[in-house]
């Protein structure tokens, strides 16, 4: 990494991906057009790289990808980045697209999102052919509310896209990033006390995070203080609503024609949503699908009512103590995302606040395409106004880019050139340990979780856990229950926690291997030491004594069997 | 991948340089690398018609263009006619200023007294009372349409441009 000659920030996002980057002798950060295929035989280089797959004749990433799977959806790979977070599934199997017909190849979420990094590194490359990709300091961004698990995987498509190891940098705090480099003057803009809540929307996901203001020895200090859930709900999800309303109106409406709906809504919405826009209703013709174009038309219209009306469920002005409705789980569940159950984005904000106990924001910085619409940065502030709160709105930047532009800005941060948020890792980590108590047929045993990584604990540090060792027989394999929390965050490692409750979730079990050096089953005793790289990745060790160490890596296959 | 890895490199060259390299070249197959000499110029392949075959497709895969004017829209309503009408303006409008870069040949206000800036018969059309010698300007009609530039892109041997839309067969 000594001889890069740039900093790159690539938001590797649900719909869309962006990559930005800056010169280290210069010092600012530009956009780069990603040049993709976006008709057959006609290469453009676009703001966007679409984040689809389309598998067969051959591999195809971006534009065209995305018009060809409206076509023949199963052979597209769409939200792979949605799969990437999905506990349910073996996410390095090939299991995706899901609904692949016959002979057509399946691929893993991990390969999919390999295969837009590495289109990303082509076209970089052709551009740079003097300065590669992978010997530039990379910054990729995820969503806060990754887990471990996902934050590794996501680690592992740069690797297998031949991106080596890049910094992962979460994507509110990206947003936040861009809008400091955008302000010279942020210092005058905030002040010490002030609770910044960043709001993301994206075509897919929706995320949370709160950034406090706080000072140390005179100078301004920024703190990233919690971070939301991974809720599944985002701009599509609002377009495919209004797409039908208005099927309901038409009648019977063919898949295909819900598709052309589907895109005709997206732009009458953002027309409807334009204050500049005075009409009550844009058409949103469905036209014929053969050559009969005039005689097959469904003629149909988009009206503000119905905007008005979805836009009430998905930003519903709620009070501050609502909670989102619970997720029902029938006990057998198709194959499929784990889409949020309640769509009222108002509803899961509320929760974020009051779980994490945190006082009302003074600002918000919004991010993601759906927040173009005043209105809906209006209705956010009205919820969070009705709730006491008097929090104005961080403005000015652009909400496509944001996140790889800033990506891009905490490259420079990192070479001193611009102000760091002080974040750590975004979870409080703990290792299931199963109680000696004697066996009672048809219980399990009680499960205690140890705590070994506190929230907040910083990038390039290490801590030797206190308290309890475990004595591990060398040459078998030994694995652990991981458990995690985003609320609690005031568990220090060594602290044990007798009751389970939601507050914690469960990760894939961590496995550790122990080679047999000379005689078999031999046991050792052995403490934890966890370990927070320089690029933001927690490892836990098993520390001997002697100073034998072994790491802990995470088993995500073993999930699909349970 | 070597495809979509040769069509960017192809795609660079040509944007940096203005040209192919000959490596480029030799792997399209449009010359043998060996020769080291360039072969000569091969015949063009390309006819003037290509273009506007080319451009045809390109209106009826972005706006139907071709469905509307070969359909008998005389049962319909003008109502109908209307909306199909007006959803496929924008795609159509789209993709004539993506692909062509057309702009008035006046850029004056229609109505009032220009300057021809031209003697050129196919760019000022004098209509009127016209005298022997063309005058030096006129009240301004229509501000006409010229193309100052075009963005097509580039058709491959390959390619058959004579089918302006495949046809389409869905499988349940």
């Amino acid at each position: 990494m000594g001889d890069a000659r740039f900093v790159v920030g690539i938001d590797l996002g649900t719909t869309n991906s962006a990559l930005a980057f800056a010169d280290l002798s210069a010092g600012s950060v530009e956009a780069f057009a990603i040049p993709q295929e976006v008709n057959p035989g006609e290469i453009r280089a676009e703001a966007l790289l679409p984040s689809f797959l389309y598998l067969l004749p051959e591999r195809l990433v971006g534009e065209l990808a995305r018009k060809r799977g409206v076509e023949s959806a199963g052979r597209l790979v769409a939200s792979a980045k949605s799969w990437l977070s999905h506990a349910g599934v073996d996410r390095t199997e090939a299991i995706l697209p899901i609904a692949a017909p016959e002979g057509v190849e399946r691929i893993s979420p991990v390969a999919a999102s390999a295969e837009y990094l590495r289109h990303l590194r082509t076209a970089w490359d052709q551009a740079h052919p003097e300065a590669p990709l992978a010997s530039q300091e990379v910054i990729v961004t995820v969503p806060a509310s990754f887990d471990e698990v996902a934050r590794e995987l996501t680690l592992r498509a740069a690797a297998e896209a031949g991106l080596g190891e890049p910094t992962l940098l979460e994507e509110p705090q990206a947003a936040f990033y861009a809008w400091v480099g955008r302000h010279e003057d942020w210092r005058e803009r905030v002040a010490v006390g002030d609770r910044i809540l960043v709001v993301d929307i994206g075509g897919g996901t929706t995320d949370f995070t709160m950034i406090a203001v706080t000072e140390q020895n005179g100078a301004l200090q920024l703190e990233r203080v919690a971070v939301g859930e991974h809720i599944l709900l985002g701009g599509d999800n609002i377009d495919l609503a209004l797409a039908r309303t208005v099927a309901a109106r038409l009648g019977r409406v063919s898949a295909a024609q819900l598709q052309q709906l589907w895109a005709n809504c997206r732009v009458a919405k953002e027309q409807l949503l334009d204050p500049e826009f005075t009409g009550d209703e844009v058409p949103v013709t469905i036209l014929g699908r053969g050559t009969g174009l005039v005689g097959g038309t469904l003629k149909a219209a988009l009206t503000r009512a119905d905007v008005s009306q979805v836009m009430e469920g998905f930003f519903p002005l709620v009070e501050s103590t609502d909670m989102p409705a619970r997720q029902s789980r029938a006990a057998v569940q198709e194959i499929g995302l784990p889409y949020a159950t309640d769509a009222a984005v108002t509803r899961h904000l509320a929760k974020f606040l009051s779980v994490n106990g945190l006082e009302l924001p003074t600002h918000v910085l919004f991010n993601g395409g759906v927040l173009h619409a005043p209105a809906v940065r209006e209705r956010i502030l009205e919820a969070l106004r009705h709730w006491g709160a008097s929090a104005r709105p961080l403005e000015g930047e652009d909400l496509m880019q944001a996140v790889a532009r800033g990506a891009a800005y905490y490259g420079l941060a990192r070479h001193g050139r611009g102000i760091r948020i002080r974040g750590g890792i975004p979870r409080s980590y703990y290792i299931g340990i199963q109680s000696s108590v004697p066996a009672v047929p048809g219980f399990a045993p009680p499960v205690r979780a140890f705590a070994v990584a506190q929230f907040g604990m910083e990038e390039g540090s290490d801590i030797r856990i206190p308290g309890r060792e475990f004595s591990l027989v060398i040459g078998e394999p030994a694995e652990f229950q991981i458990f995690s929390s985003a609320v609690r965050k005031d568990d220090a490692p060594g602290t044990m926690i007798d009751d389970l409750t939601d507050e914690l979730e469960e990760l894939p079990s961590m496995e550790v291997h122990f080679p047999a050096s000379s005689g078999t089953h031999e046991r050792v005793r052995v403490s934890f030491e966890t370990v927070v790289t320089e690029t933001g990745l927690l490892q836990l060790w098993c520390v001997a004594p002697d100073g034998r160490r072994w790491k802990l890596e995470f088993n995500v296959r073993e999930r699909i069997a349970a | 991948m070597s495809k979509i890895s040769l069509a960017f490199r192809c795609f660079f060259a040509m944007l940096s340089h203005g040209q192919l390299t000959p490596e480029l070249m030799a792997e399209l197959g449009l010359f043998r690398k060996k020769d080291e000499k360039p072969a000569p110029p091969p015949p063009p392949a390309v006819k003037v018609s290509d273009g506007a075959l080319q451009l045809l497709g390109i209106l009826q895969r972005d706006g139907r263009l071709l469905d509307f004017f070969l359909e008998d829209i005389a049962a319909y309503s003008d109502d109908q006619v209307g909306s199909a009408a007006r959803s496929m303006h924008g795609p159509c409008r789209e993709a004539l200023n993506r692909y062509l870069t057309i702009a008035p040949v006046i850029d004056g206000v229609e109505g009032t007294f220009v300057q021809a800036p031209s003697k050129d018969p196919a760019m000022v059309k004098f209509l009127g009372n016209v005298p022997a010698t063309a005058p030096s300007g006129g009240m301004l009609r229509h501000r006409g349409w010229a193309v100052k530039d075009v963005h097509l892109p580039a058709l491959t041997p390959k390619q058959n441009i004579t089918v302006l839309a495949p046809a389409e067969l869905e499988v349940e």
